[in-house]
């Protein structure tokens, strides 16, 4: 599905951006991944997940919160004329706490990692993809901003904003053949669903229908599926990837 | 082609519009297709045309025929 096309992935060192590298890899994409900083450990990944699959995986570098060296990093790679298809916002960090107890200051730096360093980003790359009038855009947000329950000021209402924000990018671009859709996982099993209070962590397995966390590459493969052309008329959409809920 | 022409030609082809119609006067939503989705269209031709990536400010800023001129030497296109 994906090969010939080059798929920049944020937040690709663990977790489902761990996993969006191997399906994309493996559908035949190329791949920019992004991580924040650079490690040997990373490279090495890379390049053998890029041998096994026969794809070019190039490590890019740079702070989400840095748009100074995000603007630098997207610069050289369109100078080494290297197109941008596909665009996977998938970095974000995670927060629970209720409001009352919860700092302005926390909330606002939650916003800016999930929420407004996306936009930079997009902004960015929105414009390559409307030069070469073609491009997909796949947030990864999570059912939290949906759902909205207790303890979910800060990373359920950034990542509500974030699928908000979806909506109305897929109607302006939509102009320029640039999609833009958002996928949200249900409660995923990765580090950072271990940071989660097992309270909370059991309460949302249990609204699963399915009774159980999603596995990294179900998150993957979907993303994987709106990000290609299967998905040419899908636009503006949040997919609930959840194990449907009770 | 001669960087005015591709100037023009950006114009031309985001408006429909035709050459005698560019002039000073022509300025952001002075005509109906130059609005703000014809803004976003107008920038892609010329960032296209020109092979450069035009600032924020300055998309904001390009607010005529005339200002977009000016604009552009910034980033060494000289009409």
């Amino acid at each position: 599905m994906l090969k010939g096309k080059t798929a920049l992935i944020t937040g690709s060192n663990r977790g489902i951006g761990r996993a969006l590298i191997e399906a994309f890899a493996k559908d035949g994409a190329d791949i920019l991944a992004h991580a924040r900083a650079g490690s040997s450990g990373f490279v090495h990944d890379m390049q053998r997940v890029a041998t096994l699959y026969g794809v070019n995986v190039r490590p890019i570098f740079f702070d989400l919160l840095d748009v100074t060296s995000m603007k630098s990093a997207i610069r050289a790679v369109v100078t080494a004329g290297i197109p941008i298809d596909i665009l996977i916002n998938n970095a974000g960090v995670a927060h629970g706490g209720l409001f009352q107890m919860t700092p302005i200051n926390e909330i606002r730096r939650v916003f800016e990692v999930n929420f407004f360093s996306q936009l930079e980003l997009t902004q960015i790359i929105s414009r390559i993809m409307c030069r070469q009038k073609s491009g997909s855009i796949v947030n990864i947000a999570t059912i939290a901003g949906l759902d909205l329950q207790i303890g979910n000021v800060a990373y359920g209402v950034s990542k509500a904003a974030l699928m908000a924000a979806t909506k109305t990018l897929a109607s302006e671009l939509a102009h320029f053949n640039v999609r833009v859709n958002a996928v949200a996982p249900g409660l995923t099993d990765t580090e950072m669903a271990k940071l989660m209070d097992n309270k909370a962590e059991k309460a949302m397995v249990n609204r699963s229908a399915m009774k159980r966390m999603a596995r990294v590459e179900e998150i993957a493969d979907v993303a994987l599926f709106l990000a290609s052309d299967r998905a040419s008329f899908i636009n503006g959409q949040v997919l609930r990837v959840d194990g449907g809920s009770e | 082609m001669l960087n005015k022409q591709k100037y023009d030609n950006a114009f031309m082809a985001s408006f429909s519009i035709s050459q005698d119609e560019l002039n000073n006067k022509l300025v952001y939503q002075s005509i109906p297709a130059w609005d703000s989705v014809g803004h976003m269209g107008l920038m892609t031709a010329i960032e296209e045309a020109f092979n450069i990536t035009l600032e924020m400010d300055d998309i904001l800023d390009f607010s005529s025929y005339g200002k977009g001129v000016e604009i552009l030497q910034k980033y060494d296109v000289i009409l």
